[in-house]
């Protein structure tokens, strides 16, 4: 679909959010959303600019069946991926760890980010990651669309140790069904920084958080984390 | 915490298929975005299993959703409209009652329609103003399809115009809310 001049676009999106774009053409703009991020931000805004009309519909409770239904269909073992990704999302990997609580993860963000160089008007995205008490353990930045900077910058806060005979394994979560890809080995240094795989590049700047595993040394033997996830956290874009 | 802050952080955990969480979220948010679903369907069954495929739809794609980008509410409203709209613009499929009337004038003031029904917020106000402003033909095409999902050839049958002259409403109508919810410097 040519979308051709911005004026065109954010009629196209307002038509969207409006719900008159419709049939053919409504398929079309939603292919083409899933590839175009700057249509994307033209449909949010939209759609906030227009949400308040929302506010106004009077809310009814629905019948208990239907959270029955849903409850059913998002249990685990019901999703039809098999295999590694199964174990990933129902082995109780991820479940009982909570996030960082978002006001101290957003303060430390925040304080990091003024340590950051600001030469340049890129993008920063910042991760703290907690441990399962939601206390912040170790924080990763980069620079999105960093041409030729293809580093994360990583701090491990406070002194920490690794056992003997084990290996910090730093992962990328991508967000939906995405399975976790390694960013590679870390260790224990206050400061350090991971080269990212260029392959990588464009996922990461995506990516809906990091997690950090324990593996034998040397790094997982099969591609995914084997260990306990020590460390985990949710991408905030500054 | 503030509403938006809660849902954030329900969100948060049910990205990590915390199914607690996720139940917490549906708690906070089904009554709203059922009345929202009822508002363009008008059959409970209808808007019960569009409920139920966007929170589906919801858990699935917890993941890709952005707190830069969108409340957490407004996220999930677009996925339960845009549930409503295909399932009411799917072939043969005919909505009972020409009612759009009642439902647009559910307050009593003069003019009405959901723009004087909107919340007390910021946001909201701003809206308000902006659709007053707009000739009362564009207003009540942009409430109508965007409050009950009336297509193009639904709202030229319903308010008894060309299709051509309803298309030119929209479109005018639009541009001139958005420059006026965006101030003069856009």
């Amino acid at each position: 679909m040519d979308l051709g001049s911005q004026q065109l676009r954010d009629a196209l999106a307002a038509q969207y959010v409006l719900g008159t774009l419709q049939g053919r053409a409504r398929r079309q703009f939603e292919r083409q959303l899933e590839r175009d991020p700057a249509l994307r931000r033209e449909v949010a805004r939209w759609q906030e600019r227009l949400a308040p009309l929302d506010e106004a519909a009077p809310s009814a409770t629905p019948h208990a069946r239907v959270w029955r239904s849903i409850a059913r269909r998002i249990a685990p073992g019901t999703s039809s991926a098999g295999g590694l990704a199964r174990l990933w999302d129902s082995a109780g990997f991820w479940r009982g760890a909570a996030l960082a609580s978002s006001v101290a993860a957003l303060a430390l963000a925040a304080y990091l980010a003024a340590l950051l160089p600001v030469t340049q008007p890129r993008e920063t995205m910042v991760v703290v990651m907690a441990d399962d008490k939601s206390t912040p353990a170790m924080t990763v930045s980069w620079h999105t669309d960093g041409r030729g900077d293809r580093r994360l910058r990583v701090r491990v806060i406070g002194h920490q140790v690794m056992d003997p005979g084990t290996a910090w394994e730093l992962w990328m979560l991508p967000g939906g069904d995405g399975k976790p890809v390694s960013l590679g080995l870390i260790t224990t240094h206050e400061t350090q920084a991971v080269e990212v795989p260029a392959h990588l590049l464009p996922a990461i700047d995506a990516a809906w958080g990091l997690a950090m595993s324990v593996e034998p040394s040397g790094g997982s033997p099969t591609g995914a984390p084997t260990g306990p996830v020590l460390y985990k956290g949710q991408c905030t874009r500054l | 915490m503030a509403e938006p802050e809660i849902l954030a952080d329900l969100m948060a955990r049910s990205a990590l298929k915390d199914q607690r969480a996720f139940a917490e979220l549906y708690r906070h948010t089904a009554a709203k975005l059922y009345g929202v679903a009822l508002r363009i369907l008008r059959r409970q069954d209808w808007a019960e299993e569009v409920l139920q495929e966007s929170f589906v739809n919801i858990w699935n794609h917890l993941g890709e959703y952005s707190a830069a980008r969108s409340a957490p509410l407004t996220w999930m409203t677009a996925i339960v409209r845009n549930r409503a709209l295909d399932w009411v613009r799917r072939p043969n499929l005919e909505r009972g009652g020409e009612d759009y009337d009642l439902l647009l004038e559910g307050t009593p003031d003069e003019g009405g329609g959901p723009e004087q029904a909107l919340a007390d917020s910021r946001d909201a106000r701003a809206l308000a103003r902006c659709l007053e402003q707009l000739p009362a033909s564009q207003r009540q095409c942009i409430t109508l399809a965007y409050v009950n999902g009336l297509s193009h050839s639904e709202l030229a049958q319903h308010l008894r115009e060309p299709l051509g002259t309803v298309k030119t409403w929209i479109r005018r109508g639009l541009e001139r809310l958005k420059s006026c919810l965006d101030g003069p410097t856009d």
